[in-house]
């Protein structure tokens, strides 16, 4: 019995459309994380030092070894824009 | 408030800081991000050991954050004494090793080629050791069979 090759057509379809939408979504994700792959498992310690990141580099995942920090950087903390809760 | 929110980087109009500059200059913080800190942090940890422990006995004594900033800027500036040293002598490797870390989520097991070179380069530039205080048998960063190396 020949191949049934007419079945073959949308296994490759399927196939087809899973690896697209997965190379775009992998793209996607490595473009908002400037080339690395996405940070997960995230705690509160490392939420407070990815937004310190931020205010140091000006960038959501750059990294920098300088030694000391802008001036701007003692003054650019959110904290001050935050309303009193009382 | 039960629940607790990190603060909000959104604002509508231009803010205008009404509290007074204070008396004293701001003083130099570490400049370092993340990935860099994490890199050398057991580093740190022996080179400022004497400062790290007076700041967090003092920190014991009572939290109030106007209570500690003379040891609090110790620390700072024994961090910063030591990146310093790091730029000076181990610059390629330490970034290596962090802009490895970076790409692994920031986890220790998946990068510990470039954390070799690094504590090489460190030990025998510096003489500072990586020590994993209560390791039982072969501490995890000199063990030379692991699964992901």
């Amino acid at each position: 019995m020949p191949v049934p090759f007419e079945a073959l057509i949308p296994l490759g379809l399927i196939t087809g459309f899973f690896g697209v939408s997965g190379f775009f979504f992998q793209k996607l994700k490595t473009s908002i994380n400037e080339g690395q792959p996405p940070r997960y498992g995230l705690d509160r310690w490392d939420r407070v030092m990815l937004d310190r990141d931020y205010r140091l580099t000006g960038t959501q995942r750059g990294q920098t070894h300088q030694t000391a920090a802008p001036s701007a950087f003692a003054t650019s903390s959110a904290w001050n824009l935050e309303k009193e809760h009382l | 408030m039960s629940t607790f929110r990190e603060a909000s980087h959104i604002t509508t109009g231009k803010f205008v800081d009404p509290t007074p500059a204070p008396a004293e200059a701001a003083h130099p913080e570490v400049g370092a991000t993340s990935a860099p800190l994490k890199s050398a942090a057991f580093f740190i940890g022996s080179y400022c050991k004497d400062y790290n422990e007076d700041f967090m006995l003092c920190k014991d004594e009572n939290n109030d954050p106007a209570h500690c900033l003379k040891e609090g800027r110790k620390v700072t500036r024994c961090a910063m004494d030591l990146i310093t040293k790091l730029r000076e002598n181990c610059e390629k490797e330490w970034e290596a090793h962090y802009k490895c870390l970076e790409k692994h989520n920031q986890e220790y097991y998946a990068c510990r080629k470039p954390e070799r070179t690094f504590n090489e380069c460190v030990f025998s530039k510096l003489k500072l050791e990586k020590v994993i205080p209560g390791a039982s048998n072969t501490p995890i960063h000199l063990r030379e069979n692991t699964i992901y190396n």
